[in-house]
C-alpha cells in the first residue's frame, strides 16, 4: 500500500482522496483483459472470447460506436435527440 | 435531481402506510412512513409497548426519487423502481394468521426470488465483536451444519425453477472450518456461478499456511471474498472489533489473495456514525490502490440490535443517504449523490432482456428500492480521472429503452415460436428451433443497436459491455466488472425500522437444514431480527471449554486447533474420548 498519508484527524490517517496514479487507467484495463485471458485459457473453444464470429461482431460494434460518436459531434445535441427518437421507434417497431 | 427537477412530485410531502413489528414484542403492527424536516421517518404504535419513531432516510428528496413512478395519462403506473419479481413456488403454506414474516420459510407472500443464497457455516469466530448476532461466545451454543446438511441446502436453492445463481458462506467466521475448501467445491458442483465467502480474513491471513489455504480455496472454486474492512486505521478496528494492530492482518489477506491469483475481493465496511463513517474516502482510495485484487466496496449502515432508547438511536442511526453524502464529501464530489447512485432494482428489465436473449439464468434484483444503491466507478483513459459509469452512457435512456423493449418482448419468453411442430412433427420442431434462433438474433441486433445509441465513449470497456448485451454470460459480466470498481450501500433492517414491504421483496435468503430433514429458506433481515433464536434453538449443539477457548479474541489468532468432527459435535466427541 503506498504511504501517502497527507492529513490526520485526531491521530487518524486520512489519505489524499481519489488520488489516481497516472497509470491507474491502464492498470484497470490490464486487470480486465487479464480476466478475459483467464477465461480464454480455462474454457478454451467454449469461451466466447475465442469465438471468431463473436469477436468480429464486437469489432464491428466498436467501429460503429466510433463512427456514431463522430457523427453525433457533427450533428449537435438537438438533432441527436431527434435521431435517437427515430432510431428507437424503428428498433421497437414490429416487436 | 435526475428527471425530477421540474416535477411537482418532489415538492409534495411523502407518505405511505406499511406493516412493521414492535421492537419489544416483535408482534406485527401498522406503521407510517412520512416526511418531516426534509427527512423520511417511520412511526408506529404497539398497544402494549407504546410509540416508536425511527429515521428511514436523511434525504427526503433522494428517497422520493427512488419511489417515483411514471404514470400514463389515466394515472396507471407504467414504471417504478419498486418491482414485483418472478417468484418460485412457495416452500410451504403457512398457517400463522399474522402472515409475513411469521410464516417465513418461504411462504406464498414472498414476491421476489433468491439471487444470493446464504449458508451460516458456523458460529465459531476468532473475533468477538459485541454487535454480532452469530457468535458462539455470545449465544452460548454451537451452530455448525454437517457437509450432508450443507449439501441439502445447496440442492434446495439450485433445484428451484428459478435457481439461485450465487452463494455466500457466512458465520461466524466460515474459514475457521478446516473443510471450507471442500465446501467451495460442493457449491461449484451444484452449479452456483459465483461462490463467495463473508470473512474477516482469518484463514487467508495466517502467517503459516495462509497462502496455501488461499490457493486451495481458489482451486476448489471460491470466486470472491466479501471481506470485512472497516478502514485503514488500526484505531478504527480497535473501536469496531476490539483488536489492536488489525490493519496488518487485513493487509496479509490482500497480499495472499494477490499471490494466489484470487483477485476478486469486495471490501465490506460496516458504517457507524463517528466511528467508520470518517473512513469511507480512505476505503475507496485503498480499493483504487489495490485494483488488481479489489473489485468493489459495499458499505453497510449498521443495524441496531437490542433495546435502544430513541435518543441513543438518533445518535447511532445512519442511513444509506448518510453514507452516500459521506462518500460525496470525502471524494471531493467525484462520487456525487445526485449523479452516481441508483437503486439496485433499476436494472431489472435490462437484466431480463439480456437473460432472455442470451438464454441464461436471469439474476433478479427485485428487492425493495430502500434496500440498496449501487454505482460503478471507471477510470477514464482520456482524462485519467475517476468517473461514474454514467459518464460512459446515458443511464436513464438505456433503462428507458430496455423497459420499452422488455414490455414488447416479454410475451415471447412465455410463448416461443411454434408453427411447424404440430404439422411436421420432429422435423417441424427443428424448423421452429431455427425460427426461434433467427428471431432471437434479430432481437439481439435491435437491442445492441438501441443501447449503442446512448453510449458516450469508446474503448475496451465498452467492447466488453457489448459482449454483456449480446451474450449475458458469466465470462462477459465478470470480465466487464473487472474493468470497473463497484460501489454499493446496503442497509439491512432491524426491529426499529423494519418495513415488511422490504422483507417480502428480499432477494438474499438464508438456507437452514432443519432436524426434520427439510430446508428453511428465510429472508435475511427477518432471520436476523425475528427467526434466528427460535431456529438456532432447534439446531444448536452444546459447547465445551475446548470450543470456548479456541481463539484469543484480543488478537484474532487460534489458541487450540479443533478438528472438523469435534466442532460438528460441539467439542463433545474428543473431550469424552469417543474416538
Amino acid at each position: 500500500m503506498p504511504e501517502e498519508v497527507v492529513d490526520s484527524e485526531e491521530g487518524m490517517k486520512i489519505r489524499k482522496l481519489v488520488e489516481l496514479r497516472t497509470t491507474t487507467a491502464e492498470e484497470y484495463e490490464k486487470v480486465m483483459l487479464d480476466r478475459v485471458e483467464e477465461f480464454k485459457d480455462i474454457k478454451g473453444d467454449k469461451s466466447g472470447f475465442n469465438n471468431v464470429i463473436q469477436n468480429t461482431i464486437v469489432k464491428a460494434f466498436s467501429t460503429l460506436l466510433d463512427l456514431k460518436l463522430g457523427v453525433e459531434k457533427a450533428l449537435g445535441e438537438e438533432n441527436v435527440k431527434k435521431v435517437h427518437k427515430a432510431i428507437d421507434d424503428i428498433l421497437l417497431t414490429g416487436l | 435531481m435526475y428527471h425530477l427537477d421540474d416535477d411537482e412530485y418532489v415538492n409534495e410531502p411523502y407518505y405511505r402506510k406499511t406493516m412493521s413489528v414492535c421492537p419489544e414484542c416483535l408482534q406485527p403492527i401498522s406503521a407510517e412512513i412520512y416526511e418531516e424536516n426534509e427527512q423520511i421517518w417511520m412511526r408506529k404504535t404497539c398497544e402494549d409497548h407504546g410509540d416508536f419513531r425511527d429515521l428511514i432516510s436523511s434525504s427526503a428528496k433522494y428517497y422520493k426519487w427512488t419511489h417515483y413512478a411514471i404514470r400514463d395519462k389515466d394515472g396507471n403506473i407504467i414504471w417504478q423502481f419498486d418491482k414485483d419479481g418472478e417468484t418460485n413456488p412457495p416452500d410451504f403454506i403457512g398457517d400463522d394468521p399474522r402472515g409475513c414474516p411469521y410464516n417465513c420459510g418461504l411462504c406464498e407472500q414472498h414476491i421476489s426470488t433468491c439471487s444470493l443464497a446464504l449458508i451460516d457455516l458456523t458460529n465459531r469466530c476468532n473475533f468477538n465483536c459485541n454487535f454480532c448476532y452469530a457468535n458462539v461466545l455470545q449465544s452460548g451454543y454451537l451452530v455448525e451444519p454437517t457437509l450432508e446438511e450443507i449439501d441439502r441446502v445447496m440442492a434446495h436453492f439450485r433445484s428451484k425453477p428459478i435457481p439461485a445463481v450465487a452463494i455466500m458462506f457466512t458465520g461466524g467466521e466460515p474459514t475457521v472450518r478446516k473443510d471450507f475448501p471442500e465446501i467451495c467445491k460442493m457449491a461449484k458442483d451444484h452449479g452456483f456461478k459465483e461462490v463467495i465467502v463473508a470473512t474477516n480474513g482469518y484463514g487467508f491471513q495466517k502467517k503459516n499456511g495462509g497462502l496455501e489455504f488461499t490457493k486451495k480455496c481458489k482451486e476448489m472454486g471460491l470466486d470472491t471474498l466479501y471481506f470485512q474492512f472497516d478502514g485503514i486505521n488500526d484505531s478504527t478496528y480497535e473501536k469496531t472489533r476490539g483488536i489492536k494492530n488489525l490493519m496488518s492482518y487485513k493487509q496479509r489477506v490482500i497480499d495472499n489473495c494477490r499471490k494466489a491469483g484470487l483477485n476478486s475481493i469486495v471490501l465490506v465496511a460496516t458504517i457507524a456514525k463517528g466511528v467508520t463513517d470518517i473512513e469511507v474516502g480512505n476505503i475507496i482510495q485503498y480499493a483504487i490502490d489495490n485494483i488488481d485484487t479489489v473489485r468493489g466496496i459495499t458499505f453497510q449502515p449498521v443495524s441496531l440490535c437490542g433495546r435502544i432508547a430513541f435518543e441513543e438511536r438518533e445518535e447511532l442511526r445512519i442511513t444509506n443517504a448518510d453514507v452516500l453524502k459521506a462518500i460525496e464529501r470525502q471524494t471531493g464530489g467525484k462520487v456525487s449523490m445526485e449523479n452516481a447512485w441508483y437503486p439496485l432494482t433499476t436494472i431489472v428489465e435490462f437484466g431480463r432482456v439480456i437473460a432472455y436473449l442470451a438464454d441464461v439464468e436471469p439474476i433478479e434484483f427485485t428487492c425493495h428500492p430502500d434496500c440498496g444503491f449501487a454505482s460503478y466507478m471507471i477510470v477514464d483513459p482520456d482524462s485519467g480521472e475517476m468517473a461514474p459509469i454514467m459518464d460512459y452512457f446515458d443511464p436513464l435512456k438505456v433503462i428507458d429503452f430496455a423497459n420499452r423493449f422488455w414490455a414488447k418482448i416479454k410475451n415471447k419468453e412465455k410463448k416461443p415460436i411454434r408453427i411447424f411442430e404440430d404439422l411436421l412433427g420432429d422435423f417441424g420442431k427443428t424448423l421452429d428451433k431455427g425460427l426461434n434462433f433467427l428471431d432471437k438474433t434479430q432481437l439481439r441486433a435491435r437491442f445492441l443497436l438501441g443501447v449503442l445509441q446512448y453510449m458516450k465513449k469508446p474503448g475496451k470497456l465498452m467492447e466488453l459491455f457489448s459482449r454483456v448485451l449480446m451474450r449475458g454470460d458469466w465470462e462477459s459480466i465478470s470480465s466487464f466488472s473487472y474493468g470497473a470498481l463497484l460501489l454499493s450501500s446496503m442497509h439491512f433492517q432491524d426491529a426499529y425500522n423494519m418495513d415488511l414491504e422490504r422483507a417480502k421483496r428480499c432477494i438474499v435468503h438464508f438456507g437452514v437444514a432443519m432436524p426434520d430433514e427439510t430446508v428453511k429458506e428465510i429472508s435475511f433481515c427477518t432471520m436476523n431480527t425475528i427467526h434466528r433464536p427460535e431456529i438456532e434453538k432447534q439446531i444448536a449443539k452444546e459447547i465445551t471449554a475446548k470450543i470456548k477457548n479456541e481463539f484469543d479474541t484480543t488478537t484474532g489468532q487460534a489458541v487450540v486447533e479443533i478438528e472438523p468432527e469435534v466442532a460438528r459435535n460441539g467439542g463433545i466427541k474428543k473431550e469424552e474420548g469417543e474416538t
